[in-house]
């Protein structure tokens, strides 16, 4: 059972991914960055953690990709523009890609493989309750956590000041 | 059972199954009945006598209704984009019947817990499986390819991205004051005093809130019959369109009773304790009946006056609140 859920939400997750670069219209695109997300929170529950589980969903499915489903909808995707928004994006963005795939590689190749044939670490009762995670952010991980606070309250303090400056030129 | 987290009290899966059949149940029972309630409450309001036709007191009109709604043909505009369309109804039945599970309706009795499940994230589970609903609206009002269904779609997000904020501030305070997101645990924490006393200033906000996540009046802008023709479920007929009227009267029911639970002492009451469900079913209905009484009272906000009050007033009005309660956990 736990099996068949792993791969139901794996194949979600990873569908959901190709999904969003695939699809050209870019309503389909947002639809399958949110199938992605939600397998996401169903991989969570499968790691005993609940919490994260409720706040992937509440987060990014509740609220960011409302926005974005706000966006595409009402403005559309409109075409491709003809000229690069960016100068050299066409060859920036190959070896950027590169070189994510090499850290990732990395990354997999140095660790996650290790656990294959594990039975993974063993949690306690209370692991990933809103409780441990509570205590976790505000004793253990506090200055990261403030620091993270501060730079989303900064973005929308940045958000409000360019949106005002607009509307002032305008007017 | 799958170890997908931790619940409050755990049963036998056939238990689980049972009671959730039991709950699944009694609530479609109700919904009916609540159509009809509505329309004749709202009869008296207006001085006029309601649905008195069909049956009795014309408490069978809701049978006529539904008879009528699944014998009419389902109809899809010829732009309309058929697999979203016909997805869009059903989101929202899936987000309500989910949100039903963690209402409690009795503590644990002869070992079984008389709720759906007793989860530690409770408030959470409840605005996780709420932001379903929401692509329901949007997936319908976008794929019926009608520009109603569309304006309508799009006032809906903004409307519950913005009341979503000051409902889940709202609901901080007894968060912190009950010490535990569990719905259950809420409830127990209320045995001296309902927390509508203490976090008056949080249930105001969280039934204003309620009122816009279900696009009642006086926040009704995304249906808005007189502009809109109903908004996203403009091109909806038959029972597609039955779905969302269901929709919206199960989301009435489940704002009830996650109000009744943390505001107003859920199941507690007078009585032995099998009246429990009993007291809960009545909390509910008498916040159902603040529903029904705001539609007919008040008229509808127009859109700018609906993203001042959630933004401008709501919002720092709960931020405001949930501060002071933090404030007085720590020093009592």
């Amino acid at each position: 059972m736990e099996e068949v859920l792993f791969f139901v939400s794996a194949i979600g997750a990873l569908g959901g991914a190709i999904g969003v670069v695939a699809m050209r219209n870019p309503f389909y695109s947002v639809l399958a960055l949110i199938v992605h997300l939600f397998s996401l929170a169903a991989l969570f529950l499968l790691l005993a953690s609940a919490f994260v589980a409720a706040a992937q969903v509440v987060v990014y499915a509740g609220a960011v990709m409302v926005l974005y489903v706000f966006v595409v909808a009402y403005v559309g995707g409109g075409g491709e523009s003809a000229w690069e928004p960016i100068p050299g994006q066409r060859l920036l963005a190959p070896a950027l890609a590169i070189a994510l795939f090499v850290e990732l590689s990395i990354a997999i190749l140095s660790s996650a493989l290790l656990a294959l044939g594990t039975e993974g670490p063993e949690v306690g009762p209370g692991f990933g309750n809103p409780e441990a995670i509570g205590k976790l952010l505000l004793e253990k991980f506090l200055i990261p956590f403030e620091a993270s606070s501060i730079l989303l309250l900064l973005a929308a303090i940045g958000a409000i000041v360019l949106a005002g400056r607009k509307r002032e030129e305008t007017a | 059972m799958l170890p997908l987290g931790e619940v409050g009290f755990a049963e036998a899966t056939w238990i689980m199954v049972v009671k959730s059949l039991v709950i699944f149940a009694i609530i479609f029972g109700i919904l009916p009945i609540l159509t009809v309630v509505e329309r004749k409450l709202i009869g008296r309001f207006q001085h006029r006598y309601g649905p008195n036709r069909v049956g009795p007191f014309g408490i069978l009109q809701p049978l006529a209704d539904v008879g009528k709604l699944i014998s009419k043909e389902s109809f899809r505009p010829a732009n309309a984009i058929s697999t979203l369309f016909v997805l869009g109804p059903l989101l929202p039945v899936l987000s309500g019947v989910l949100a039903l599970a963690i209402i409690p309706w009795g503590d644990v009795q002869n070992g079984v817990g008389f709720y759906g499940i007793d989860v530690p994230i409770g408030i959470l589970y409840f605005f996780a499986v709420g932001s379903i609903a929401f692509y329901g609206l949007v997936l319908g009002g976008w794929s019926s390819g009608s520009k109603y269904s569309l304006l309508g779609a799009m006032r809906s997000a903004a409307q519950l991205i913005s009341y979503e904020v000051s409902m889940g501030l709202a609901l901080l305070g007894v968060v912190m004051m009950a010490g535990s997101l569990s719905l259950v645990d809420a409830v127990h924490a209320q045995g001296q005093v309902w927390y509508i006393v203490p976090q008056f200033v949080g249930f105001l906000i969280f039934m204003l809130a309620g009122f816009a996540e279900t696009n009642r009046t006086p926040f009704d802008m995304p249906e808005a019959d007189a502009e809109l023709v109903q908004g996203f479920m403009t091109e909806y007929g038959g029972m597609r369109f039955g779905s969302f009227l269901l929709v919206e009267y199960m989301e009435i029911l489940v704002v009830s009773g996650i109000a009744a639970a943390l505001f107003l002492g859920g199941w507690m009451g007078p009585g032995p304790s099998f009246l429990d469900p009993i007291w809960m079913l009545v909390k509910m209905f008498a916040l159902v009946f603040v529903f029904i009484w705001v539609r007919a009272t008040l008229p509808r906000l127009r859109y700018d006056q609906l993203m001042g009050l959630g933004w401008k007033v709501l919002l720092p009005l709960a931020t405001l609140n949930v501060l002071v309660t933090a404030i007085l956990v720590v020093v009592t």
